[in-house]
């Protein structure tokens, strides 16, 4: 068992498993891609919608295809009638939100169940008929690489590609309209066009991706991967460029797992693989993991302390605390009887400083304070411009003499 | 600038000239028939009530909402195809600031428009954009996290991208709102070098007592364009009276009027 994941870990499993990985793996670097511009648009949940309309399209399409051959697994025009479909139910979503006083979540509501419905009576209907591949015809579901033609493979892979090339033709289009769409307006960069291309390119991963993932999952590649990818970095292509990395690793990683047993659910695995990146970011991550917050809450406390140390240092006041004493200590500004040492003075000196700058700060500006992302005991030149501090300062000196 | 008629030689001199400009929500006109010719060179405010179209009459003239009806010239084109020349620094609050990107990141965006698809943005970028950013004051905090600004830096950093593109005008939606007075202060003084280089500013302005001081142009509106000219023709009683109808009383009224006094701040 071990021997076959190996194999099709190391691209050794024969050329078509090779190919439908490398596929599978392109997929989900375009849909990492697609769906970080997406949610930061924050639109991911109309991709739940897309993904659901594909269905009547593609039963359609199939009893189409069964009528005139007898079989109704012909990939590219299932691939064509899930995407009329989609698009469909996606003018819908957009008139129904544009005309209505329907919010954007309540249309993709009603239209996601709706058309999912319809494509249900679709499929019993073509369970009746006298077609062959009926069976085949759940793998659009929950995916399924088992078995899937070399052909149907390349298809995917090729698709993807032209995916990937649109996205990094268009990227910057994408990123200054979900920063700030008015501005980009004003750069020619029309938000409803670029809109309608991201959701172009998101109709065309999800319905490239119905084979490999299912419908019901392409979600999940779509939302993952991104939100995974936000949990190490703060910039924005480079959050793309991760999740493209992360959503190509989840595919590979399923895609793998899959050719154990024939009998897995590929898109299951991809999207557990997925889950399991992102737990793992989740926990480990070092500026928004759950440890580091941990951590930072830790060290947070520890500056309270220093500090009120520092000041009880500066004041000439007495020090009981066990924490504060040992923080103190451990720096060397108190000796062990808890006299102040001289690099503890000149410590305490800053720090006094330090506070009155922010307090000063704080009086002038209490909005401005009030909004600020600051605990007030980083040194202060950390959150405002140097010209600030100089004005701050100013207003200090005449009274640095004065005891306070 | 009517359909038949020539194009004047002071609106194909001007920055922004707006004819019969009319923007209304759901039949309710929010801007009604203004008309507005901005002075090249000049720092102009666009003064009113809560309320008065301001925002909408600014949003309309750079395409971002409908207009019902109106033209928009730059230099006596038709603005579509001036956009290069005109530069916009939104309100703040018009965007996420949880956004994933640094400062420097979101500066380098006013530069996306001089770049083909298969330029990658690198160091001549960077250095534009560091550029811009010394001048509202903000260099040290290029790779600062947009999130972790205050108020006021998040408007200097908005105004450097708006610096990036060199603009004949600039068009600024309430740069001081919430903002610390070191900040108004910094901002200011990049507008007033701009002036000085002959480029034209306009700025929809809400405090009514630092109008003499930063401006030298002035436009009241309430809906309707009620007077616009030079501060010190146009600034009087009478008009902000017309314009504010009984929301200033005769003493704030009388202050506002009088020439500028410098108030010494107490801490």
């Amino acid at each position: 068992m071990i021997e076959v994941w190996w194999s099709a870990l190391t691209f050794t499993l024969g050329y078509n498993t090779s190919l439908v990985t490398i596929g599978a793996m392109l997929l989900g670097a375009g849909a990492g891609m697609i769906g970080t511009f997406v949610l930061l648009r924050k639109r991911s949940l109309v991709s739940d919608a897309i993904s659901h309309a594909t269905l009547p399209g593609l039963a359609l399409a199939f009893i189409a295809a069964g009528l005139v051959q007898g079989d109704g697994r012909w990939l590219p025009g299932l691939l064509m009638g899930a995407a009329a479909s989609a698009a469909l139910g996606l003018w819908l979503v957009q008139l129904i939100s544009a005309r209505t006083r329907l919010g954007e979540d309540a249309a993709i509501g009603a239209v996601l169940s709706t058309f999912f419905s319809f494509g249900v009576v679709l499929i019993t209907f073509i369970q009746s008929m006298n077609v062959t591949g009926q069976s085949g015809l759940t793998d659009y579901l929950v995916g399924s690489t088992a078995g899937m033609l070399a052909s149907e493979a390349k298809l995917i892979a090729v698709c993807a590609l032209g995916l990937l090339a649109a996205i990094f033709v268009l990227r910057r289009d994408f990123l200054m309209v979900c920063f700030d769409a008015p501005f980009a307006g004003t750069q020619g960069v029309s938000a409803w066009r670029v809109d309608l291309l991201m959701l172009t390119l998101l109709m065309a991963v999800v319905v490239i991706g119905l084979k490999v993932t299912g419908l019901i999952l392409i979600v999940a590649l779509t939302i993952i991967p991104p939100v995974t990818a936000r949990f190490w970095t703060n910039r924005p292509l480079r959050m793309v460029v991760l999740a493209a990395l992360l959503g190509a690793l989840s595919a590979y990683l399923g895609v793998t797992l899959s050719s154990i047993n024939e009998g897995l659910p590929t898109g299951s695995l991809i999207v557990l693989a997925a889950f399991g990146l992102f737990m793992v970011s989740f926990l480990l991550s070092p500026q928004r993991g759950a440890f580091a917050t941990l951590l930072a809450h830790q060290r947070f406390r520890r500056r309270v302390h220093l500090r009120q140390g520092l000041l009880a240092v500066a004041r000439d006041e007495p020090i009981f605390d066990g924490l504060t004493l040992r923080l103190l200590q451990r720096r060397g500004y108190i000796r062990r009887d808890g006299v102040a040492t001289p690099a503890g003075h000149s410590a305490a000196r800053d720090a006094e400083h330090e506070e009155r700058l922010w307090a000063l700060y704080r009086r002038r500006y209490p909005d401005d304070a009030l909004h600020q992302e600051h605990s007030g005991l980083e040194p202060i030149a950390r959150v405002l411009p140097p010209d600030a501090i100089t004005a701050l300062e100013a207003l200090l000196q005449p009274r640095a003499g004065e005891p306070t | 600038m009517s359909a038949v008629g020539q194009i004047s030689d002071e609106i194909a001199a001007s920055p922004l000239a707006i004819h019969g400009l009319t923007v209304s929500y759901d039949h309710r006109p929010v801007v009604h028939s203004v008309d507005f010719v901005v002075p090249p060179g000049s720092m102009t405010a666009i003064v009113g009530p809560n309320g008065a179209g301001k925002s909408s009459l600014l949003k309309a003239v750079l395409g971002i909402t409908r207009r019902l009806t109106g033209d928009v010239r730059v230099f006596g084109q038709p603005f579509s195809e001036m956009t290069r020349h005109v530069a916009y620094v939104p309100q703040r609050s018009s965007v996420d600031w949880d956004f994933p990107a640094t400062v420097i990141d979101v500066v380098i965006m006013g530069l996306f428009r001089d770049l083909r698809w298969w330029q990658i943005t690198g160091r001549r970028q960077r250095e534009q954009a560091m550029d811009s950013l010394a001048r509202v004051g903000m260099e040290t905090f290029a790779d600062r996290q947009i999130g972790e600004l205050s108020g006021g830096q998040q408007q200097r950093v908005f105004l450097a991208r708006a610096l990036t593109q060199q603009a004949e005008l600039t068009i600024l939606d309430e740069p001081f709102a919430g903002v610390d007075a070191a900040t108004e202060k910094a901002i200011v003084e990049v507008l007033k070098r701009l002036r000085e280089q002959g480029r034209t500013l306009l700025c929809v302005h809400h405090d009514l007592a630092t109008v003499r001081d930063y401006f030298d142009h002035v436009l009241l509106l309430n809906v309707r364009r009620i007077a616009a000219g030079p501060v010190e023709s146009v600034f009087t009683a009478d008009h902000l009276q017309a314009t504010y109808g009984g929301r200033l009383n005769q003493i704030q009224l009388a202050r506002l009027v009088a020439p500028a006094t410098v108030v010494s701040e107490d801490i």
